[in-house]
């Protein structure tokens, strides 16, 4: 680099890569200053760490380290950009507090839960999370221990987390943060096309002419995709963004019309506009009748709490009462055809996602309540916004949808996720795309984008879910145990049928005394998670054992007992799936430091401490009533083994993991260039356990519309991600639609092919009234979804709404993006936004401190009255990164009772000056 | 520092300081008037007065700095190279969190700030000016951290998004409007690249005016502030103007 100054040295490199974007000739005598001041460097393609977008990078590495990072001028979604968080890719490895060695509370030499934490080895520290793991699965079963894991697993990493459980182990216990992000997502696609993730692609959006946000803040959320929407808008002046949102955000800058609407009144706004398509006769029926049918499902479904006050604090008695028996308010019992003030009792809480199909003329009575009048008044969010300009608005966004002419996507992400009624409202937009016909098709479609960088690729497809196997299976299904057992060539029965403990399940497990091992990996669900003062007291009061793998100390280590140091992305093998289906990976570039280990090696580890003859005996599982299945038991399935031929003794890693058939895939592999392979090093073996393990798992999905390519075609040079199914070497843009989907047959149009909940019995708004259950292959679901309020409303004593959520410059709970000093300056706390009205009756000014408390707790925070959110009169926002104030400790734990994910947008808080 | 003129003034500093001390400083005012155009640029707390009559009038009491809730304020030390036992800040370590009730202007004893002032908005301590070749939104990345920290956002700081042209994305190019921005400094220190891509500057480094004869109708704000001088009455010529020329003979 002598010879060239840095700012050359920069200029050279920016021009060398722009260049590479559009084809244009570079002198060579640039390119050649390109890379003599990048000497010694070695680039990869990897990808961004963080959000679901899945933004392509290129990373640098020379001497063992992380020197550079860039955005892939190659990769279609970011074209070389990435947003504040993706330009420090390269920094998030070297914070000064990265975790080296395992951290284990002792006292006089032994495991102490009372004692603090003190460096072990990993000897000593995997030989006390085996004892601990023995106490609890000998105490209570499988049912007794659990893994809390995440939307950010590598694909590699949920595999092997839910094979042990589910196959070694058979506990369903296992729950990713994916849970508190987009199970609504899941459920709503399951119920309404039978299968799981969207249709549509990142390219819409260069065809759309009108793109709908609903309770997304793409602006600060999915920061490369909104450069997209918004060359769209700079590009196509006719092209139109609506924003819809109980608050002004940075979305609102480049929206053409922005709604604020109140919380939970999506599901009335979306059926007003529904019965507008009705009404103007803008269905397209050719087709409806050809591929959807309608269809409804009970409304008494609860609000996913514990049925129990049993464990609430005091002051959290009255709305948990409302579990059981909910009185309608006004608005409600007009959405719901009912009197006002009439108690219902919650009687489907526990079957929620039951439904049954409808006629057409039922599904339009039940739209007939939401008139403009009727949805103005309980929908406008902003008290100082006259109404006339609330219903114009809804009437222009009802004239965008019905117009036959426009293309038009709709975007959400976790206003419409984090919902109590989250799986209705999902559906409700669908039930808008597939009455216009404009659904999976270029520029058209509901599209249901992700948080996370491979919640779609590993919680969703993996089925690192409580309730799912590989390939959209789920456990309480006999044919897909069935089919999985065969896979995993696995005794028959060894599955466990009953649905495991979501993640807050898990955490009110612990808070009962039903789960007392817990291992949680590549997550913060001790921060991340509502209602956190219940499971911070649970995690150090109670008699259990917590385990927290992780690269830096978070607040979950912190009431862990043991926490163990992960391996971070670049050190390790791994692939992400993002939000348009598209699997990318990335070969490990560096070392972890210290004794830091990957997930797949600490997996893999403990799973070569228990003999199949232990795990495999019959186990008890209370509460499990199954066809086929002795009450309350899961069989000794160790004689079928032996027939299969396994051996008692035979460890679950040599069952599991390195099988004969895993071990064919020899390491070193020329796929490698020479980069290494952590896992492989530690565990001292020969197998490409990565490349092995992809290709086990790839089995489900081939033939099964979840098609992925080979492991080494993902490495090629030309490939940057490939969106499944990739049939015939081929991706997917558009699913289920002739032409493009390979399995939707000629002639067909569309085939909405997805397997799942696809034979129901007939019926009224009401009721089942015909149980012999209908056959509907091919078919979309149309929903009738009514409005239901919010469980917490603000009151004389807690009188604001609160919402949380995610800001552009931090990562989730911060753990990563904390440790970058550039991005803790820029964003240094977490701040209550709130209307300057609101502050000023209550003696309250910009940077003062306030206390905000909901009937969970309280915390202290500084307000701003006109930061990047403006809210309305009567709502307060703040974002829950930031550690040190922990916004989860103030928000209801409610979650939707069909896909049980988290409302953390929701809950009433009273705020004064501290 | 280093040249001898340097020591110089560091020396006289020094003699200032322990002087100022003794006497409450302001014997010393004159003094620090003669030198004030030559000193570094100081970020002073708002509504301080015009930097000439602010050094005059400030008597070093230190009352701002103690007034300041946030501790951002310091008295100058002979290091900066700022008149001695001024206040002052330094935004990419503290900026200026702009107080809607202004203690340190209140605490001022002098009026070197404005202690009626009303509008802590209205305080201009500096401008804000990005360095465009390194600002990380200007080429396209998704940060405008400055956009959302600024708190005249969307008055002093908007973003106004442009094609990228080298892909289908759109670029949020920052731009700052100054007739808005304050010069609190909190861009400064929010920048996240490794030198602050945004700074607070003395205005008058980087505006540039257009002429007062001239108006741009699209942009009736855009009057120049100095009302056009009236032009001065013509001394009565002593002869016609032009006429030596056209009695110049004519050369073909």
């Amino acid at each position: 680099m002598t010879s060239l100054t840095r700012r050359a040295f920069l200029k050279s490199s920016v021009a060398a890569s722009a260049a590479a974007t559009v084809g244009l000739p570079v002198s060579q005598a640039v390119l050649a200053q390109a890379k003599a001041a990048e000497s010694g460097w070695a680039w990869d393609k990897a990808v961004c760490r963080f959000c679901g977008t899945g933004c392509g990078i290129q990373v640098a590495t020379k001497d063992g380290k992380v020197v550079a990072t860039k955005g892939d001028p190659d990769a279609p979604v970011n074209r070389g950009l990435n947003c504040i968080k993706g330009y420090f890719n390269g920094k998030i490895l070297y914070g000064a507090d990265r975790l080296t060695q395992p951290l284990m509370r002792m006292k006089d030499g032994k495991f102490d839960k009372k004692g603090p934490f003190v460096p072990v080895s990993w000897q000593v520290a995997m030989d006390e999370m085996e004892r601990q793991f023995r106490k609890a699965y000998g105490e209570k079963g499988p049912s007794g221990v659990a893994i809390i894991g995440s939307g950010q697993y590598t694909i590699q990493e949920g595999y092997v987390a839910a094979k042990l459980m589910k196959a070694g182990f058979r506990s369903n216990n296992i729950d990713p943060n994916a849970r508190h992000c987009m199970a609504s997502a899941v459920a709503a696609f399951m119920q309404t096309f039978g299968i799981d993730e969207p249709a549509n692609v990142y390219d819409d959006i260069e065809l759309a002419d009108t793109m709908v946000l609903w309770g997304a803040n793409m602006a600060e959320a999915h920061p490369i995709l909104w450069s997209r929407i918004t060359d769209r808008k700079l590009a196509a002046k006719a092209t139109k963004v609506v924003n819809l949102t109980t608050y002004r955000n940075m979305s609102s800058d480049i929206a053409d019309l922005e709604i604020v609407m109140a919380p939970s009144s999506d599901l009335a706004i979306q059926n007003y506009i529904a019965r507008e398509l009705v009404a103007r006769n803008a269905v397209n029926w050719d087709f409806v009748k050809k591929h959807c049918v309608f269809s409804t499902g009970p409304y008494d479904i609860g609000y996913g709490m514990r049925p129990t006050s049993k464990f609430a604090f005091d002051a959290e008695k009255d709305i948990q009462a409302k579990e059981l028996e909910v009185t309608l308010s006004k608005a409600e019992a007009i959405a719901q055809r009912r009197q006002p003030g009439e108690k219902v009792e919650q009687k489907s809480r526990t079957s929620a996602g039951r439904h049954w199909l409808i006629p057409f003329e039922e599904f339009k009575r039940g739209l007939e309540p939401y008139t403009l009048d009727f949805v103005a008044e309980l929908a406008k969010g902003d008290p100082d916004e006259p109404m006339e300009a609330f219903k114009a608005k809804l009437v222009q966004l009802a004239d965008l949808y019905a117009d036959a002419k426009r293309n038009t996507l709709s975007f959400w992400t976790m206003g419409f996720n984090q919902h109590q009624r989250g799986v209705w409202v999902n559906e409700q937009n669908y039930m808008i795309h597939l009455l216009l016909g404009k659904h999976g098709t270029p520029g058209n479609g509901a599209f249901s984008l992700t948080g996370q960088p491979s919640a779609c690729g590993t919680a969703r497809e993996v089925g690192t879910f409580a309730h799912r196997l590989p390939a959209d299976m789920v456990v309480d299904n006999p044919a897909h145990r069935a089919l999985t057992e065969k896979t995993w060539k696995l005794p028959a029965k060894t599955l466990n049928p009953k649905v495991g403990s979501d993640i807050m399940g898990i955490l009110r497990d612990l808070e009962d005394g039903s789960v007392k091992f817990l291992w949680v990996q590549v997550t913060n669900p001790f921060q991340s998670s509502p209602n956190a003062n219940h499971w911070l007291k649970a995690a150090r009061e109670m008699d259990n054992f917590i385990v927290v793998a992780d690269c830096y100390p978070t607040l979950s280590g912190k009431v862990a007992d043991l926490v163990l140091p992960a391996a971070m992305i670049f050190e390790k093998w791994g692939a992400y799936g993002n939000a348009e289906r598209r699997t990318q990976m990335w070969r490990q570039q560096v070392e972890a430091p210290g004794e830091a280990r990957t997930d797949v090696w600490m997996m893999l580890e403990f799973a070569k401490r228990f003999k199949v003859g232990e795990v495999w005996g019959a186990k008890p599982l209370p509460g499990l009533k199954a066809e086929g299945f002795e009450d309350g038991k899961l069989p000794d399935v160790v004689e079928g083994a032996k027939a299969m031929g396994y051996k008692p003794e035979q460890t679950l890693y040599e069952a599991l993991f390195a099988t004969p058939e895993n071990r064919k895939f020899a390491w070193p592999d020329p796929v490698a260039k020479g980069k290494a392979n952590a896992t492989v090093k530690a565990l001292g073996e020969n197998w490409f356990v990565e490349k092995a393990l992809f290709e086990e798992y790839a089995q489900f999905g081939r033939g099964h519309h979840h098609d992925l390519a080979e492991f080494d075609t993902y490495f090629r040079d030309d490939v940057r991600g490939l969106r499944w199914p990739v049939v015939g070497g081929k991706e997917t843009k558009y699913r289920f639609v002739e032409g493009h989907d390979p399995y939707v047959k000629a002639g067909a149009g569309f085939d909405f092919y997805g397997g799942a909940f696809k034979a129901l019995p007939t019926g009224n708004l009401d009721a089942v009234t015909e149980a012999k259950p209908t056959p509907i292959p091919g078919k979309a679901k149309i929903f009738f979804r009514p409005y239901a309020a919010p469980v917490e409303q603000p009151d004389k004593a807690f009188d604001l709404w609160l919402c949380t959520g995610r800001i552009l410059e931090h990562w989730h709970t911060g753990s990563m993006t904390r440790r970058v000093q550039e991005l803790n300056r820029a964003a240094p706390s977490a701040v209550l936004y709130m209307h300057p009205k609101d502050a000023d009756s209550r003696g309250i000014k910009r940077n003062d401190a306030v206390w905000v408390e909901s009937r969970r707790g309280k915390l202290k925070l500084v307000v701003d009255t006109k930061g990047r959110n403006a809210m309305p009169r009567g709502s307060v926002f703040a974002a829950f990164f930031d550690e040190s104030l922990l916004v989860n400790k103030l928000v209801l734990d409610a979650v939707d009772p069909i896909s049980r994910e988290t409302d953390f947008k929701k809950c009433a808080v009273k705020v004064y000056k501290a | 520092m280093g040249g001898p003129s340097d020591r110089r003034q560091f020396l006289a500093h020094a003699v200032q300081g322990v002087a100022a001390a003794a006497c409450g400083g302001v014997a010393w005012n004159a003094l620090l008037v003669q030198q004030a155009h030559a000193v570094p640029f100081a970020i002073r707390p708002p509504g301080a007065q015009p930097e000439r009559d602010f050094n005059a009038t400030c008597v070093k009491c230190g009352a701002c700095v103690v007034a300041c809730p946030y501790g951002i304020l310091r008295l100058a030390t002979a290091a900066t190279g700022i008149p001695l036992g001024t206040p002052h800040f330094v935004p990419r370590e503290e900026p200026c969190r702009l107080c809607p009730d202004i203690p340190c202007a209140k605490a001022c004893p002098t009026g070197s700030l404005d202690r009626v002032m009303t509008d802590v908005n209205a305080s201009r301590m500096g401008l804000a000016v990005i360095d465009a070749e390194n600002c990380l939104s200007w080429n396209g990345l998704r940060c405008e951290v400055c956009y959302r920290v600024c708190p005249v956002k969307g008055k002093a700081i908007t973003v106004d998004p442009h094609p990228r042209k080298l892909s289908k994305h759109a670029v949020f190019v920052p731009v700052i409007h100054s007739d808005a921005c304050t010069g609190c400094g909190l861009c400064e220190k929010a920048c996240p690249t490794q030198v602050a891509a945004i700074r607070i500057v003395q205005p008058a480094l980087v505006q540039g005016r257009i002429g007062e004869h001239f108006r741009m109708q699209w942009r009736p704000e855009a009057v120049p502030e100095a009302a056009a001088p009236a032009p001065a009455k013509p001394a009565a010529p002593a002869k016609a103007p032009g006429v030596d020329y056209l009695n110049q003979e004519v050369n073909p």
